[in-house]
């Protein structure tokens, strides 16, 4: 048995509860029904540990349709976390080899390229222009969705790093961190490429590894740990490398306020809160207004654990919602801090809000707005 | 149960395909087994103990009144049973489909309509979580003054399908009282239309007939409600008390001078003992009372003021504002599963009686007295107090060593607890409803009336399709 006895009493409490955290759930809000909720997953997995009943194709659905965005964590008192025990029966699934195919096909994917979308490997990062400067040596791991589908904050990251003064490099050898792996159960998979990166992080003779992704950034700072795979040395995640060297970052003035996503990745799961607030309030000079759902009560942006792969209409849907709540504050811009959630809110946002990721809201104030803005 | 036979199924899900789309029309195992239960504490128990629950043939979730209609032409014309859900959040087992046949979902009926701030009302779709509709009317400045502590689980439909109330009743109703219009699709499918009015004198309130009617008579789409301005202030003070009595008589004289506070609870010793002995110190075998105040803060010390003078008269001991502050603040805590209330085959419910002043203390110790009989832990607190009487929350608690045992206890408990409550001219509910858990006792409660009740169900559903074996009506054998 996959769970322990802690943990199956935690599930057994789940499946029973009066739906006390539903209402946060983006799953519920997109599907309307008691089946793709938190204790709907939980009851559903009882059942099974119980020997009443066993887990269906539509029971796999089920657990694939969740985003592991531990929202209902935050609404949870006995702290039941849906979103491991998810992971945990993802991991079974996997290895029973019965994973929903579109994941199938993703897995092969990066199997073949070394990212998800199918993309050549050579060009993941040789597009890059970096200059040699002498400064503190940083190794950028880019991540498949900067690599590939957000290349401007790819090269914003690598400009604004060099203005602050560091010398940055990347690596041809860099493949997917192995998220979308774990997250949807396959650990397996996910080890061979974390051992892969590993392998390159740990020879480079860079001072810093920082990434633009959270799902990078809990992957190598809290999924490598797991497999017992140390790196030699630190990760960072844009934010902290920006706040940290708040007082060099340039400020202009926004036309307009701006509001902020918190990632689950950084913000529920890696506690990353107020670095990327500081960032956005020092360079637009300005306070952020907050959405009502906001730090470990932010709503997903519906992206999450293969949701956008296996339920793309749905996860708009969640995306949809999430712009509105950011409209809902009269601001101009919603920024957040990853690369994954700003592609899926930039796609749902329309002309009257403008989408950017943390990077490129710098760079942009560091421009002046206006010669960013074709 | 019934079972349908599958050339009426497959007639069946073909038509309701053809009404809301493939996509809103379930017959998977799973679905209806995820879907298939409420908040009934009996349903949780067998959850954890690992039994299935009866199901429903499939789930419908409809996107309008005009679905609602059809979907019931067609269950009307087949004689299937039909059984609405709300939030599923209700704790007498009221969803659940125990003759099988049709969950129809109203969870995807979420319109808010455009607040009317000349007449201060909102006019909502059945299927608005209340929690979401509250904050909506927040944005605005306004309360729906209606905070039952499902809040987040529960939505609009099931609230008036059941005759719901929230802990700020005393002041500002339950949903009966808050109700203005109504809008309920009966069984031959025509969709009726109550207009939203303050009062009226037109023959018999209409409106009430379906206020709490749990899916027996028609389904609920719609509704306009009304709306409060958010309090300047919620002001708290705690009192406690040798005994339940006195507890009683101040709030008995605080009602008869027209003080109407928002929140009123006196907790007897037992559950003052476990609410708010950890907390605070106050003498082993009292009472506590909370009491909150919405209003401005002038009106506010003129109320409190003469509120805290009638307990002082009743022998009273203030203790401020904190345990009733504490408990409002942690109000929704106690509704979470805790190791200790799932642990083997515990099971706990609470008899939610309402009677008037002249028979509450009587009601309050015949409950008692009978419930404990059955060697389960009774725990109790009066709170929904108005001017006439109220309600009290008889809270039982049971541990048995099998399933077999707890489900038994279960049973006699309610059983014995609600006949003594009857005995002594008390009525078995105050907001949480009849559903199944009271279905069959309701023709000993509501006595000579029934007969209305049963006459009007076979007028208004002749085929009995509706929620059958709810609310004592279509119970099959
Ligand atoms: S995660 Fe916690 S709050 Fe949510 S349904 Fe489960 S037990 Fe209840
Ligand atoms: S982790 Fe997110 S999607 Fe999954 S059950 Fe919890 S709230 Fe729903």
């Amino acid at each position: 048995m996959i769970f322990d006895d802690s943990l199956a009493t935690q599930i057994r409490m789940c499946a029973a509860c009066p739906k006390m955290c539903r209402h946060v759930c983006p799953t519920f809000f997109a599907w309307r029904s008691d089946a793709p909720t938190p204790h709907g997953r939980a009851l559903l997995i009882h059942q099974e540990i119980t020997g009443s009943r066993e887990i269906d194709e539509r029971g796999i659905e089920i657990l694939y349709q969740c985003l592991e965005c531990s929202h209902c964590l935050t609404f949870c008192i006995p702290e039941i976390d849906i979103a491991t025990i998810v992971e945990l029966r993802r991991k079974e699934i996997v290895s029973e080899g019965r994973r929903p195919e579109g994941l199938n096909d993703m897995a092969k994917a990066i199997e073949k390229y070394h990212n998800p979308y199918s993309e050549l490997h050579e060009s993941r990062n040789d597009w890059l222009e970096l200059k040699k400067s002498g400064g503190k040596n940083l190794l950028y791991f880019t991540g498949c969705t900067a690599a590939y589908r957000e290349k401007e904050i790819a090269s914003d990251t690598v400009e604004l790093l060099e203005s602050l003064g560091h010398e940055v490099s990347i690596s041809s050898e860099e493949w997917c961190c192995g998220s979308p792996l774990i997250r949807t159960g396959d650990a397996e998979f996910g080890l061979e490429l974390a051992q892969h990166n590993i392998e390159m992080l740990n020879a480079s003779e860079a001072e810093e590894i920082i990434v633009t992704c959270p799902g990078c950034y809990r992957v190598l700072t809290r999924d490598y740990p797991d497999y017992d795979l140390k790196l030699n040395k630190p990760v960072k995640h844009i934010s902290q490398v920006l706040e940290e060297q708040i007082d060099n970052l340039p400020v202009d003035k926004f036309e307009g306020s701006i509001t902020f996503h918190d990632s689950c990745h950084l913000g529920r799961h890696c506690d990353i809160y107020d670095e990327p607030r500081k960032v956005i309030e020092k360079v637009s000079g300005a306070p952020l207004v907050e959405m009502e759902r906001t730090r470990d009560n932010a709503m997903c942006c519906g992206n999450g654990a293969g949701l956008r792969t296996l339920f793309p209409e749905k996860a708009k849907k969640i995306g949809a919602e999430r712009v509105r709540q950011a409209k809902n504050t009269g601001a101009n811009f919603l920024v957040t801090s990853c690369p994954f959630c700003k592609n899926m809110l930039k796609s749902q946002s329309g002309e009257d809000l403008t989408v950017l990721d943390l990077p490129e809201m710098v760079l942009m104030a560091k421009r002046g707005r206006k010669a960013n803005i074709d | 149960m019934l079972l349908l036979d599958s050339k009426t199924k497959k007639k069946l899900y073909d038509r309701l395909v053809s009404i809301v789309g493939e996509e809103h029309v379930t017959q998977q195992e799973t679905d209806r087994v995820l879907n298939a239960h409420d908040c009934w504490p009996l349903s949780e128990a067998k959850i954890r103990a690992g039994e299935l629950l009866p199901l429903a043939d499939m789930i419908v979730f409809p996107a309008s009144s005009e679905e609602v209609s059809q979907i019931l032409i067609v269950a009307n014309d087949l004689e299937i049973p039909v059984i609405p859900v709300g939030g599923g959040a209700g704790t007498c087992g009221g969803t659940l489909a125990i003759y099988g046949g049709i969950q129809l979902d109203l969870k995807r009926m979420v319109k808010i309509f455009e607040i009317d701030h000349e007449s201060m009302t909102v006019k909502v779709e059945a299927g608005v979580m209340g929690i979401d509709l509250e904050e909506e009317v927040n944005r605005h400045g306004y309360t729906m003054g209606h905070t039952p502590t499902s809040l987040r689980a529960s939505n609009v439909g099931g609230f008036i399908a059941t005759r719901s109330g929230g802990s700020l009743s005393s002041l500002y109703g339950k949903i009966e009282d808050l109700t203005l219009g109504l809008q309920v699709v009966l069984p031959n499918g025509s969709i009726v239309e109550c207009k939203s009015v303050p009062r009226h004198s037109v023959g018999p309130d209409l409106r009430q007939l379906f206020i709490g009617s749990e899916g027996v008579l028609g389904i609920i789409t719609e509704a306009t409600l009304r709306l409060f301005l958010i309090p300047e202030e919620r002001r708290f003070r705690s009192f406690s008390f040798p005994d339940v009595h006195s507890g009683l008589e101040a709030i008995r004289n605080i009602f008869r001078i027209e003080i109407t506070p928002s929140i009123v609870r006196l907790y007897d010793p037992e559950d003052a003992a476990m609410a708010f002995s950890m907390h605070f110190e106050f003498e082993e075998g009292h009472c506590m009372l909370l009491l909150g105040f919405d209003g401005d803060v002038a009106q506010n010390d003129i109320d409190e003021n003469k509120a805290v003078k009638i307990c002082s008269d009743y022998g009273g001991t203030d203790h401020g504002e904190a345990p009733a502050k504490r408990w409002w603040d942690h109000r929704y805590n106690m509704y979470y599963p805790s190791r200790l209330t799932t642990s083997g085959f515990a099971i706990g419910d609470t008899i939610d009686i309402v009677a008037t002043y002249d028979k509450l203390e009587n009601v309050y110790h015949a409950m008692k007295e009978a419930m404990e009989a059955h060697d389960v832990v009774v725990m109790s607190h009066f709170s929904h107090m108005y001017q006439n009487g109220g309600s009290i929350y008889m809270i039982f608690f049971s541990s048995q060593p099998d399933a077999e045992t707890a489900w038994a206890t279960y049973r006699k408990v309610w059983d014995d607890g609600v006949a003594a409550c009857l005995r002594e001219g008390g009525t078995m509910s105050h907001q949480h409803g009849v559903g199944l858990t009271r279905s069959t006792y309701t023709e000993d409660e509501l006595g000579s009336s029934f007969q209305v009740l049963k006459l009007i169900k076979e007028v208004l559903d002749p085929k009995g399709i509706m929620n059958p074996g709810k609310l004592g009506l279509g119970v099959r054998k």
